[in-house]
């Protein structure tokens, strides 16, 4: 009996110290914690009320997306500054290209010009990949000059006014935009799961992912001893996160009907740390799109969260600050774990 | 490979490199003949890491010819040279850190499996084969293929690394200082996987500076000096002492690098 119990115990040891080395881990007790918090400390309950879950859902969809390429760009050991300016980009062109009433309206209808606003924001990730790798000049610094440049484009497209999509009734925006029936979320979120899933497979199970996590190792060097292509994979990487971004913007431009140069301000520091918070490392190789996605949700969570149990919203920086801090030094310990000879599951 | 003995592995015939104004290697001669081990050495400033790096597709030499199993080559990147058979283990970067060590054996040339037409990494298949390289070359302390590279001991990197060389059938093998910074012990685990990629025909380069370390596995020792080959010598041929003497002799004329 004594013996049982015992085993019984060695066995959940080692069954704890497998879970407790996943990345994704410590973002789902998070969430958990966070959640549950909430929901007793509000008078209207948190995850039971569907009108705020749609909130988290909007914030989380939006910031998710854009995590989602950056994670992809960190593990190939890359950064990208400009995203929040891509952000604003895509959805800038597109409702400039369809207006018909501000200044010097094109009158397109939505489909060619979400291809060519999606063209062009991938255009801007070609050129910070392309100027990255060929030049050896960090892409902190790339991304930092393309981040203003962008921001300049966006203010000489939109000139000051938002744009919108009030007159599109077209199915193409419900796709896009459109609420999720029967549920609290909007169709932004769908998309964000969608891509995240997929890419987080196309990571573990792809040769493009495999050379996406050796890219990201000694600056890709013996990735390149081995023969992989590391400019190309950096520079694909470079051209997701971009579109990504864009990509993002559009969602919300059809979520919310409207955009404006201010659009994803903050998200390409945002990003980064639902990246960080997520499980995944700043120095390459290490990471999870899954994780990333649980670092929007919790962000999310928290921007609502502390509204609703009435907490000045002023705090939600200093939480996020906090938070991004407790969650490298959670990572670092994780690392340490794994390290020590656990079994990888997340790159197995 | 038998079908094949008679042609050196590799043949560089006049091999020079120029970086502006300085010649970095300069009229190297060297054919390598099947299960030949051929140790490389010379002073830092030599032109050993240049020539790696024209050897291994890194940069492309100034004049002269690079000659595969006979057949001239020409390559664009490593890449290239890692297709025409030639793997290179360095010191540093054999193997990428906190990927799964499957990952790494098969990293540039993975296996596949269509699924819905869809090309999707062979994972099973790839942890089985390195799995069984792991035994192979002994490394117990590996539980399994799945752990990442970063539990492996310096030794152990080498190792796997050169065994991974012998699976792709590379007729070449280049090692840049394998041994260096290793303890006795895991210094004879990389000689063990030298020779057994000796056996099964491939033809070695391994450069060193240090003369203590190629003597023990070399056929013959080719001494650099100033970007052009010295002298060739055979195994038994000379001391230990008496080739250090040749390599710190050669040595004295550097100066002006």
């Amino acid at each position: 009996m004594i013996l049982r119990t015992e085993r019984l115990t060695r066995v959940s040891t080692i069954a704890w110290g497998r879970l407790t080395s996943q990345r994704e881990f410590a973002p789902v007790m998070a969430i958990v914690i966070l959640w549950t918090i909430f929901e007793i400390f509000s008078d209207v309950g948190f995850f039971t009320s569907s009108g705020l879950m749609s909130s988290v859902a909007a914030l989380t969809s939006s910031l998710g997306m854009v995590a989602i390429g950056v994670t992809m760009l960190m593990i190939s050991g890359e950064f990208d500054l400009s995203v929040s300016a891509t952000f604003a980009f895509a959805p800038a062109i597109m409702g400039r290209l369809m207006s018909a009433s501000i200044n010097d309206g094109w009158d397109w209808p939505i489909l060619p010009a979400l291809l060519v606003a999606l063209a062009l924001v991938a255009l801007v990730g070609l050129l910070n990949g392309l100027i990255t790798t060929y030049t050896g000049v960090p892409s902190f610094i790339v991304t930092l000059g393309m981040l203003f440049f962008v921001t300049t484009l966006n203010r000489i497209v939109l000139d000051g006014l938002p744009v919108d999509l009030v007159r599109e009734t077209g199915n193409l925006k419900k796709i896009l935009g459109a609420d999720v029936p029967g549920t609290p979320l909007a169709a932004p979120f769908v998309w964000m799961v969608g891509v995240g899933v997929t890419l987080a497979f196309v990571l573990r199970r792809t040769q493009f992912g495999n050379w996406t996590y050796s890219a990201g190792n000694f600056g890709g060097g013996v990735a390149r001893a081995m023969g992989v292509p590391v400019r190309r994979v950096k520079c694909t990487n470079f051209v997701l996160t971009a579109f990504l971004a864009g990509l993002g913007g559009i969602l919300q431009f059809a979520d919310f009907g409207s955009s404006s140069q201010a659009s994803g301000i903050d998200l390409n520091l945002l990003a980064i740390v639902a990246t960080v918070v997520g499980g995944t490392s700043l120095f390459g190789t290490r990471g999870t799109i899954i994780g990333s996605m649980l670092g929007a949700i919790i962000l999310g969570s928290v921007k609502v969260g502390l509204i609703i149990i009435l907490i000045p919203s002023e705090w939600y920086l200093g939480l996020v600050g906090a938070l991004l801090v407790v969650s490298a030094i959670l990572n670092a310990r994780v690392e340490t774990i794994r390290r020590g000879g656990q079994r990888s599951s997340i790159l197995g | 490979m038998s079908e094949t003995s008679g042609v050196p592995v590799l043949e560089l015939e006049n091999l020079s490199r120029r970086y502006g104004k300085t010649l970095a290697v300069e009229g190297f001669s060297l054919a390598i003949e099947p299960g030949e081990v051929i140790g490389l050495v010379g002073d830092n400033g030599a032109g050993k890491s240049t020539l790696i790096k024209m050897i291994s597709g890194y940069v492309s030499p100034s004049s002269g010819i690079i000659k595969v199993m006979g057949q001239l080559t020409k390559f664009k990147s490593p890449k290239d040279a890692r297709a025409a058979g030639i793997e290179t283990v360095y010191q540093d970067l054999a193997i990428v850190d906190d990927i799964a060590l499957w990952r790494n054996f098969f990293l540039g040339q993975e296996l596949y499996r269509k699924v819905l037409g869809v090309r999707l990494l062979d994972v099973k298949k790839m942890a089985q084969i390195c799995g069984e390289h792991l035994d192979e070359i002994g490394l117990t302390s590996v539980a399994s293929p799945h752990q990442t590279a970063t539990t492996l001991s310096g030794g152990e990197r080498q190792s796997l690394a050169i065994s991974r060389a012998v699976y792709f059938e590379s007729r070449i093998l280049l090692l840049d200082e394998p041994v260096a910074a290793l303890s006795v012990r895991e210094t004879r685990r990389v000689f063990d996987a030298i020779e057994t990629a000796k056996s099964k025909g491939l033809g070695v380069l391994y450069i060193d500076h240090n003369m203590e370390h190629v003597l023990p596995v070399a056929d013959r020792i080719a001494i650099m000096h100033k970007g052009g080959l010295l002298r060739v010598v055979t195994r038994g041929e000379l001391s230990a002492e008496e080739l250090a003497d040749a390599v710190a002799h050669s040595g004295l004329s550097d100066d002006e690098e």
